[in-house]
This record gives structure tokens, sequence and C-alpha cells, in this order.
């Protein structure tokens, strides 16, 4: 890495057969400048102790592109160069000996076209399980104009989902019904209409309630739309249940996504598990049946949670927003839930934003522009309650889906109560935030002054006073090492 | 509520450290930097630190509690064109802010035709669009008088002349509206429409300016730009202001911004038509007296000052 | 009943000077304010009608305030609410929305069903004010 120069073995000899380093078969080009219409990733190598670093990173680009272990004269019926990817930068991770940051830049041209599948094939397909390597992760892309440009992006994204819900200038609540199993039918209806009754713009299915011998899809999807309508005229708000449709097959998926419809349901729901292939495709239902989509994202931890190894959950977001859904999962800080503040702040900006400028302290790495593509409504859910209102408004901002699971069915006086409490308690915030008032640091007198004409707050605040959720954070930025927010 | 009102709601205070009130507030600031960027204008200037003054106690007073009614502050500005009225009323606004008697000071600055409409139904509308957009500062109405025109019976200038005085009764703390012109005509103005004379609190009257101050001014003006006359231009400019004073429209300081303007525009042509040659800071910077000999207003006989 | 839509349908009505504060937040944010008043508040009812044009560049709130004040005065039976517009790119849609008059007496909503094929149900929400004539809805209060 200090000598910042190409190794490619040129002219006859580099087709010679037998085995030749990754970084002499042109994997490696410290002087490659990177075209506008590149994808260009950042990868965390930590490669095999005794193993070149260099020659890592240039296996990672070679292997994640179009090198096998050995030489092999049919590239030479291709344009090689082109479809080569390039490792073109090299740097130690701070404070993390052993480690790299390998930047690869990849041609257009190497991707089809609006697929997930394709592009994640390509990139971490099947160099993280690569021998030379200890451990890889994926970081960050930036994805060229060009190529999202051949992405539908989010079905109604967020100032639409906000148009046809009539609902504008605050966060919108939901709760997620809870127990997460074992209700029937007729009950989980119950909580929908109490908690959407009570205050909720949204209720939501956990991600493992699909149809079970306790309550099959069709019992729920009834009772759910009973449940919405019921509440809607009782408040003369649109309200909404995101009713989950995932399930074993695409065709029983659309089949379950083709009731809601036909019940009047504004939104549905999916689970990461289902594969991109099949987001993108409900994705393209969602836009065609004008229907919210929302993204669970179940699964993700296993491969996003540990910084040495995996992908970071970043890129999820980018590639679900390229998918076309509209919510996702993002955290929540606070919450009981993984979240460094400020790796948190980069996932909102890459579902927010039209540009994402570099900004390494949030763990955004590149430039990132949008080209107009529907903004994603980032959800926060996991252990969160009307007490910490500031403290999400301050961090999440106000396009954001606050989940008041526990915090709206645990409250001691009913779901509706809870729901009134944390809907009050939002109110209050926004309009103390708009005043101009130091809601953050004012925020426990706000609600408290909020709580004088409303019962239902009064006693939330009471009982999850100390609940809070402080553990060090195992996936915080390089640049900024900061913990958990202490709350 | 103005800055100034909320401050009745608490408890009234006692004592008040002068010094600290009056430089907490910076009205000093505007105060001297009127006094440097302005040249002469001596009983404008007096009247406006007397204003200020005055409202620094009203602003003491309802700290202690012991102002009873929002005061007026609609103002009146008399005087030529080009004497400096726009100038110091964007001024005005600055310090009516300082001293929080209006929201936020800026100034909107119309005349009859943003007011009046052309047809039944399209003066109110008009005159309330420009109102509401000067709430919270100052409404700076030029050439005042030419919304009444008593020889037309059905004139439209009536209606807006009715919500104006209505406004500036009832949204006194809203909007400050200083009416501008010349001194005789508003006179009569406000002859025949007693009603705004008795809404206005202070009538200030600007003079003319002498010679000696149009040429002081003009230097300021340069020197702003960084450009500078030369020892024979600024004679020449002396000359030009003497015989220009004499001419028809004839307006203060703003016909000798205009001038300048030419000038430098002369001075311009100059330098570029000798291609060949070494340019220094004083060139460019320096207006000889043949930019200013240059001036139609030298020729005998001319009309405008072109 | 309650109608809760716009931003703070939970908290106590607002008074003139909190409502003038929110107004003043839009400003300050560039944005165009507008008052619509409707007799018919169903969800699905987008379009209220305009009191006059949204409001673009003003500095201050109280000239929205006076307009409420002439609204109210002539629709002071319906509901009127009050919107923040930001023309910013990839927003040009409205940014706050609460309401800021109410009639007296809410009428609220009936859930009219009617069966369909097997358990399936077909809703609609009907507003009880909508059985009077238009403009006669709350003429009694
Ligand atoms: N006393 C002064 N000193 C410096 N510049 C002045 C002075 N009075 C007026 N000006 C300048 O002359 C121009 C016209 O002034 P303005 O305030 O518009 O006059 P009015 O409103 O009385 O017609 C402005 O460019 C202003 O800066
Ligand atoms: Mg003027």
């Amino acid at each position: 890495m200090n000598i910042q120069q190409s190794m490619t073995v040129r002219g006859k000899d580099r087709y010679k057969s037998g085995v030749m380093e990754y970084k002499r078969m042109g994997y490696w080009e410290p002087n490659y400048e990177p075209k506008d219409t590149d994808v260009i990733a950042l990868f965390r190598v930590t490669p095999q102790d005794g193993v070149d670093p260099t020659e890592a990173c240039a296996a990672v680009a070679g292997e994640s592109s179009t090198a096998t272990w050995t030489v092999v004269w049919t590239d030479r019926l291709t344009a090689a160069e082109k479809y080569r990817a390039k490792c073109y930068r090299v740097d130690p991770v701070p404070n993390s000996p052993g480690s790299y940051f390998a930047y690869i830049a990849y041609d257009l041209d190497l991707f089809e076209p609006g697929s997930i599948s394709n592009l994640t094939a390509s990139i971490i397909g099947n160099v993280f399980g690569f021998k030379p390597l200890k451990a890889l992760r994926l970081e960050d892309m930036r994805l060229p104009v060009a190529y999202v440009k051949t992405f539908q992006g989010p079905a109604t994204g967020i100032v639409v989902e906000r148009e046809r819900l009539d609902k504008f200038g605050r966060p919108l609540l939901g709760a997620t019904v809870k127990p997460k199993l074992g209700l029937s039918g007729r009950n989980y209806g119950r909580v929908v209409y109490e908690a959407l009754k009570g205050g909720l713009d949204f209720t939501k299915d956990d991600e493992n309630i699909n149809s079970q011998p306790f309550m099959h899809w069709r019992e729920r999807f009834l009772y759910c739309m009973e449940a919405v309508n019921r509440a809607q005229a009782a408040t003369g708000e649109i309200k909404g249940t995101y009713l989950n449709v995932t399930a074993a097959t695409m065709e029983d998926m659309y089949e379950r996504a083709e009731f809601a419809h036909e019940l009047g349901s504004n939104i549905v729901m999916i689970d990461l598990v289902i594969g991109y292939t099949a987001i993108q495709s409900m994705a393209k239902w969602a836009r065609k049946n004008d229907m919210i989509l929302h993204l669970h994202r179940a699964g993700h931890s296993t491969y996003t949670r540990q910084r040495s190894h995996g992908v970071s959950f970043r890129l999820i977001a980018k590639w679900m927003r390229l998918a076309g859904v509209d919510h996702i999962h993002a955290g929540t800080v606070v919450g009981k839930l993984e979240g460094d503040p400020n790796t948190t702040r980069g996932y909102y900006d890459i579902c927010r934003e039209d540009f994402n400028p570099m900004q390494l302290e949030h763990g955004v790495f590149f430039d990132q522009n949008w080209a107009s593509l529907n903004k994603l409504m980032p959800v926060a859910s996991g252990g969160i309650h009307a007490g910490q209102m500031h403290q999400l408004l301050d961090l999440l901002g106000e396009d954001v889906v606050l989940q008041f699971g526990g915090g709206t069915i645990g409250h001691p006086r009913g779901i509706q109560a809870g729901a009134t409490a944390n809907r009050v308690a939002l109110e209050a915030m926004i309009l103390a935030r708009n005043e101009g008032r130091d809601y953050v640091h004012e925020g426990p007198e706000i609600l408290a002054k909020a709580a004088q004409t409303c019962t239902p707050l009064r006693e939330a605040l009471d009982v999850w006073k100390d609940v809070t959720f402080n553990y060090e954070s195992t996936d915080a930025p390089d640049f900024v090492p900061t913990p958990s927010m202490a709350v | 509520m103005t800055q100034a009102q909320e401050q009745i709601s608490e408890t009234p205070l006692q004592t008040i450290d002068l010094r600290h009130e009056f430089a907490d507030l910076g009205i000093g600031d505007v105060l001297d930097q009127l006094d440097s960027e302005l040249i002469g204008l001596k009983p404008v200037k007096t009247r406006i630190r007397e204003i200020a003054s005055l409202l620094l106690v009203e602003r003491i007073r309802q700290k202690m509690a012991l102002a009873t009614t929002f005061p007026t502050l609609h103002m009146s500005f008399t005087g030529n064109p080009g004497t400096g009225k726009t100038t110091v009323a964007l001024r005005m606004a600055g310090i009516l802010h300082k001293l929080g008697f209006v929201r936020r000071g800026h100034v909107i600055s119309v005349t009859r035709d943003d007011l009046v409409g052309q047809y039944i139904g399209h003066t109110a509308p008009k005159t309330k669009e420009i109102l509401k957009k000067a709430m919270g500062g100052v409404l700076f109405i030029d050439e005042a008088y030419y919304l009444y025109r008593p020889e037309n019976e059905r004139d439209y200038g009536q209606e807006a002349i009715e919500i104006l005085l209505q406004i500036m009764e009832a949204q006194r703390e809203d909007l400050v509206v200083i009416l501008a012109g010349y001194g005789d005509r508003m006179e009569k103005f406000f002859q025949s429409n007693p009603g705004f004379r008795s809404r206005i609190a202070h009538h200030i009257d600007f003079p003319d300016y002498s010679d000696g101050e149009l040429l002081w001014i003009a230097e300021l003006m340069l020197q702003q730009q960084n450009y500078r006359f030369s020892p024979e231009a600024r004679e020449a400019f002396t000359r030009y202001i003497g015989i220009r004073k004499e001419q028809p429209l004839f307006s203060n300081a703003r016909s000798i911004r205009n001038a300048l303007d030419r000038i430098r525009l002369r001075q311009a042509n100059r330098i570029v038509a000798k291609l060949d040659r070494t340019l220094t800071a004083d060139d460019v910077m320096s207006i000889e007296a043949g930019d200013v000999l240059a001036s139609r207003v030298f020729a005998k006989g001319a009309g405008e000052g072109r | 009943m309650r109608v809760t839509q716009g931003c703070f349908s939970f908290l106590p009505d607002l008074t003139d000077e909190q409502i003038a504060a929110q107004v003043q937040y839009c400003l300050d944010k560039g944005w165009a304010v507008n008052i619509e008043f409707t007799d018919d508040p169903h969800p699905r009812n987008t379009y209220w009608d305009m009191w006059g044009l949204p409001m673009f560049d003003l500095r201050d709130a109280a000239g929205i305030m006076k307009e409420l004040a002439d609204c109210r005065r002539v629709y002071g039976d319906r509901y009127i609410r009050i919107s923040g517009f930001d023309s910013g790119h990839g927003w040009e849609s409205v940014r706050i929305s609460f309401i800021v008059n109410r009639p007296r007496e809410e009428p609220g909503f009936r859930l009219d069903r009617s069966e369909a094929a097997g358990r399936n149900l077909r809703y609609a929400t009907h507003s009880y004010a909508a059985d009077r004539p238009e403009g006669e809805r709350y003429a009694d209060q």
C-alpha cells in the first residue's frame, strides 16, 4: 500500500496458464479513477494472518467480479479489463489492527438493470466465504445515478403516504399487536380497534404472524378491517393496519395481498426473509394497487450486527429503497434493539434524503444521489414509550413511524388509554418544538404539563419512567466511536 | 405579541440599569450607523434619537408595568426626492425591531399602484395582500398623497385609505406605517384626510442637501465602491452639482448616485480605449476630470442630466 | 365525538396565541399558509374550500390571524383548518395541517356495512352532517 502503483501483468504473460496473484491480474489498480457510472463498494477486509492486505483486497475485487482461482484463457474472448472490478484504494481501519477498508469499483455493465438479486449476487455472492479472509464486511456502496434510475423505488413514498393518510407535520404512531403469537382473529381485531380508536394511526402484525393454527390469515384480515373501519368512523381519521402477507410462495403472497386490497386495506406488510426478488415483486404489486408496503427487517441482525463480518444495515436500507418498499425498520437508538445514534442517523438519511453527502461520523462513506427516487419512511420500533418523546423527535425527526407496542398495550388502564397517552405526548411535543421551545431539554416538563389534562399520559409516565436500555453498541462508526445513547 | 408586550406579563421590575439596557438592545450601533452612513440630515438624526429615547423609556415603563397602552408609531417623512427618506425608513425599522416594537423589522415599500386596483372589488384584496406582507414590519408608502384623488369621485384609492386607517388603528402592534412624499402635498393630503393625521405620531421633515453635502455624499458613494476623484475631477463635479441643481427633475442624493453611475461608465470606456498598457490599481480607481466633464449637463441648454 | 384529523386534535383547542405560533413556524420555514373550511369532515374529503388563495411570502403571522378571524366570522359554525405548504423539491406538498375551528356539536360518522360474498363486508363511512344540504349542516348551532 505504500507503493501506490499498478502491479498488473501486461501483454502475453498475463494469460499464461497457472495461478497468479489477484493483484497482478488487474484487480488492484491504485491509479484507477472511478467513473461516475461505476458502482463503488467499500469492504472491511480482515485477511488471515500472513496474507498481504493488498492481495486480500484485490482478491475481494476479483472474487466479486470476473476472477476465479486460476488464469483462464477464455478471459481473452471478452473485454476483460472493463469487467474486472478494480480495487483502487486500501486504508487501514482506524483503531483496528489487521483490518483494512478496500474501495472497489465495478463497471455498470456488470449488473442487470433494476435487480437487487443480481447486484447482491455479485457483490456479496461468493466472496464472503473466501478462505484467505478471516472476515469480510460490506460497509457501504455508491450507486451511480444511472443505476438508481433503473429501479422503481418506494411504491408510495413518504409524501404520497402522508397525502393518502391526510397526516402531516408529525411522526406517525403505530403499535405491534401483542402477544406476538396465540391471539385468535377476533381477539386480535380487538387490540387493533382499541389502539386505533385511542389515537394511533397504524397497528401492525408482527414478523412471524402469518397463518397459524391459532389464527388463519383470512380471519385476521377480516377482523382487522372491521377494526380499522370502526376506528375510522369513530375518529373521522384515516387508519391502517399492516397486514403481513408473508407466506411460503409468491402465489400465496399475492393471494393474501389481493384479499387485503379487496377489503380496502391501505397497507400490507412483508418480511425481509422473503428475499430480494419477492420484495421487488411485492413493490411492483403495491405500486399497481395503491398500497403502502411495510417491510419488517426480520433476520437482518444475523448478518448486520457484527462489525467485522457481514453486511452493514446501511446497505439493506439502500437496497430496500431501490427495491421499492415504503417503510423499513431502521432503529430507535433509545429502545431495546441495537442502534448507535450516529450510525442510525446515517440509516435515516439514506431512507429520507434526496442526496447523502459523505459523512464518515455517520458511517456514510460516499456521496449518494437518489435522483428523486421516492423517500422511504423509517420505522422506529422496540422498547420505546411516551416518556421518551422528546428524545425520539430529536433523534429521529418528523418523518418516521414511532411504534409503541408494549408502550401502548401495556398501559395500566388499557390499550385506548395507552394509545391516547402516546398521541397526546407526541402532539404536545410537536406543538412545543414548533413554538421554538428547547423541547429536548424541557421535554419532561412539556410532558408533565400535557399530562395535567390527560390522565392516561400521566399514568404512562409513571409506569415507564425508569425504563432504559443502556448497552454498548456493537456497530458504532469507526471514525467517531461512541457508545449507545445513555437515556 | 411583541417582545415589548411579553415583558408585561412577567413580574414588574423595580429598577433598571439604563446603560445596560441600552447596550443590550444594540440601538446605539444602529444610531451610530445612521450617523456615519448618512451625510448631513442633522434635524432628522436628532428627531430619530429623540424617538429612540422615547421608545427606550416606553419599553422600560412597560417592564415596570407603568405603560398603559401600546404607543402609536406611525410616521410621516416629508421632503423632496432623494433626501434619504427610504434609507432612513430602513434604519427606523431596525431600531423599532431592536426595541421590540415590531416583531420582524422588514420594510415593504409601496406606491399607490401596489394598493389600489383597476376595477370594483380589486382594491381590497390588493391592499390586504400588501398589509399581510408588511405585518411584523414597516409599510412604507411613497408619495402617499396619490392615494387620494378628490377630482375623481369614484376613485378606488378611497377604499385603500379606509382599509389602511382601520388597520393602523386596530393593529398598531402588528404594523408601523410610514407615509412619505413632498412636504406641501403631504400637508394638503393630511388636510383632506384628518384620519391619517390623527394616527401619525411622528412627523419628520427631510431638508434638501447643500452643495457641500452633495459633494460629500458623492465622495462617500465613490469610496464605498473603491473609486475616488482626482483633484481636478472633484473640482469638475462641484461645478456639475451647481448646474445640475438648477435643472428639472433634480432629486438630491439620487441624482448624485445616477451621475456617478454614468461617470463610472465613461471612466471604463476611457480605460478600455487604450488596450496596450499595464494598469495599476490607481488607474482603475481614479475618476478624472474628463469623465465628469463629458456629461451633457455641461452642454448649454441640455435638459435632464444626461 | 371529536374529529381527530390534523396535528393537534388530541390537545385542548389551541388559543389564538398558540395558533399564531404555529403559523409563524410555517412562515419561518418559507411555507405558504392556507386556510380552508368545510361542513363535511369525512376522512377522505380532501378538498376543503379555500378561504382565498394560499398566502405566500408573508413574514409575520398577524396577517394570517386576521384572515382566520374573518373566516371565522363567516364560517364559524364549520371546521376550519390551517395548513403549511412546502414548494421545495421532493416535497411539493402539505407539511403541517391542523384544525383551528369546529362546530359546537360534532355529529360524527356512521359506519355502513353491506354483506358481500362469504364473510366479506363492504364498508362505507357516512358523515351525519352530510344528511343535510350543504350550507345548512350546522345551521341550528
Ligand atoms: N444623507 C445621505 N448620505 C448618503 N447617501 C444618501 C443620503 N441620502 C440619500 N442617500 C442615497 O441616495 C439615494 C436615494 O435615497 P432615498 O432614501 O431613496 O431617498 P428618498 O426616499 O427620499 O427619495 C440612496 O441611494 C441613498 O443611499
Ligand atoms: Mg424613496
